[in-house]
């Protein structure tokens, strides 16, 4: 039994009832150290700045949800006939009737008019891309600003704007031609790609995609056999017809053909390529044959002096 | 006396070896780059021009007016001409207005030689077939018939 049981606390306490016990020097040294320790730096300072930051950061969030931009819009301008919005967003469709017309502006880029019967969706407006679907119809892009920032995808291509103004039309299978007016444009699709510079057009086609760029003022002949050559048509008068026709200027045409046919059928546009315009320096036959990407590219940049 | 002569003879020879045949060449838009801000573009870019048969294509300098009939007024504006990446080539920006009938008058210097190309403007850029190009200066009665051949065939 210790102390406390030999005396049991009944009734109060009187002093010097309870015996005096020496403490043990562990306390002692434990009650100095805490004495002779530095006090921890008062919290209170801390505690407001936490406060202060996260009063700001909910002050940010409710400022920038009552002033974030909406979602990227282009106005929309009635040309003729009353289309129904004055703006289109991402995401949104914009459609003509027979008799409407209507022009978009495409940020601070240029504008897009849009014919009538025609349907088109804004898919994307940022700083690096922006981007509309031509489900059918026809529009006309009027556009300055860095190659490849504006894009339309129609159901068989991409029109990627490298120059500055052309007509794209398209039914929903994909069927259309792209021209050219000013600058040049890319059309691809698939790993498949046309260019298309200042005065040609291009068709596409559901299923195969962009055909073969031809100028606009290529002989008819010329331009019935290409379309037979784009449709699959691979008889060797198809192709003896191109040639046939081909002017020097058409060496546009001659030069997408280059990777479009069989070996065999290469020499054949090699060859009348270079009778019509001789093959510059730096280009090999070999070469070109092979389908050096950059032999050919040197060769389509000098064949460009005579587009 | 001799090494005079003889001296004489082989600068005049080499003068005229350096812009022998000196000619200008036009070509679709596709055909140059001009670097503007660091960067390679091809925008706004009417025509190229360039220099052919100059031993030193970098000092080709071409300079040209577009020449217009615009409502039945007279239109010229200075064009400026665009060195491209590679030398002796240029861009020609389409500075001229959308309405009327334009006709290009371009003129390039290669040492001492000189020549010159008339181009008419069509609704879709350049017509090349009929462009006009001279081992001169064009005059202006050439231009002028250029502009009124291209204003009567737009009528």
């Amino acid at each position: 039994m210790n102390q406390f049981e030999d005396k049991p606390p009944i009734g109060p306490i009187e002093q010097g009832d309870l015996p005096l016990v020496k403490a043990p020097d562990s306390i002692w040294k434990s009650i100095e150290a805490t004495l002779e320790a530095k006090p921890e730096p008062r919290r209170t300072g801390v505690f407001r700045w936490q406060w202060a930051a996260a009063s700001l950061a909910v002050v940010g969030v409710i400022f920038w949800i009552a002033t974030r931009p909406s979602a990227p819009a282009w106005r929309v301008s009635i040309l003729e006939g009353s289309p129904s919005v004055d703006k289109i967003k991402v995401g949104e469709w914009l459609q003509t009737d027979a008799s409407s017309r209507a022009r978009i502006t495409v940020a601070d880029i240029g504008t897009v008019d849009v014919e009538p019967n025609t349907r088109v969706r804004l898919v994307a407006s940022s700083p690096t891309e922006h981007r509309l679907t031509l489900a059918r119809g026809e529009i006309s892009a009027t556009v300055s600003a860095p190659p490849r920032l504006f894009l339309v995808d129609t159901p068989a291509s991409t029109a990627v704007d490298l120059g500055c103004a052309y007509k794209i039309k398209t039914d929903e299978s994909g069927d259309g031609v792209l021209r050219v007016t000013s600058g040049w444009v890319s059309l691809e699709w698939k790993g498949h790609e046309s260019l298309v510079p200042a005065g040609a057009d291009c068709r596409t086609r559901s299923k195969t995609g962009p055909g073969t760029p031809y100028f606009a003022d290529a002989s008819q002949p010329l331009q019935d056999a290409l379309s037979a050559f784009d449709s699959g048509g691979s008889a060797a008068n198809v192709l003896q017809g191109i040639l046939r026709e081909a002017r020097v200027r058409d060496t546009l045409t001659l030069w997408h053909l280059l990777s479009r046919v069989d070996p065999v059928d290469r020499v054949r546009v090699f060859e009348r390529m270079t009778e019509l315009v001789p093959l510059p320096a730096g280009v090999s036959r070999e070469k070109a044959l092979r389908l050096d990407p950059a032999a050919l590219k040197s060769w389509r940049e000098e064949l460009a002096w005579k587009w | 006396m001799e090494m005079v002569k003889t001296a004489f003879l082989l600068v005049t020879a080499g003068l005229c070896a350096w812009g022998a045949d000196f000619s200008l060449a036009i070509g679709n838009p596709i055909a140059v780059a001009v670097k503007a801000q660091g960067n390679i573009v091809k925008k706004d870019v009417g025509m190229a021009v360039r220099g052919e048969g100059c031993a030193e294509p970098a000092q080709i300098q071409v300079v040209g007016t577009a020449e217009g009939m615009v409502d039945g007024a007279r239109r010229s504006v200075p064009l400026r001409i665009l060195p491209a990446t590679t030398a002796g080539a240029f861009a020609v920006p389409h500075d001229w207005p959308l309405q009327g009938t334009w006709v290009l008058s371009l003129t390039g210097h290669c040492g001492n030689s000189t020549a010159s190309a008339i181009v008419p403007m069509g609704p879709n850029g350049f017509l090349r077939e009929s462009s006009k190009f001279f081992p001169r200066a064009a005059t202006a009665a050439e231009v002028e018939l250029a502009l009124t051949t291209l204003a009567g065939g737009a009528k």
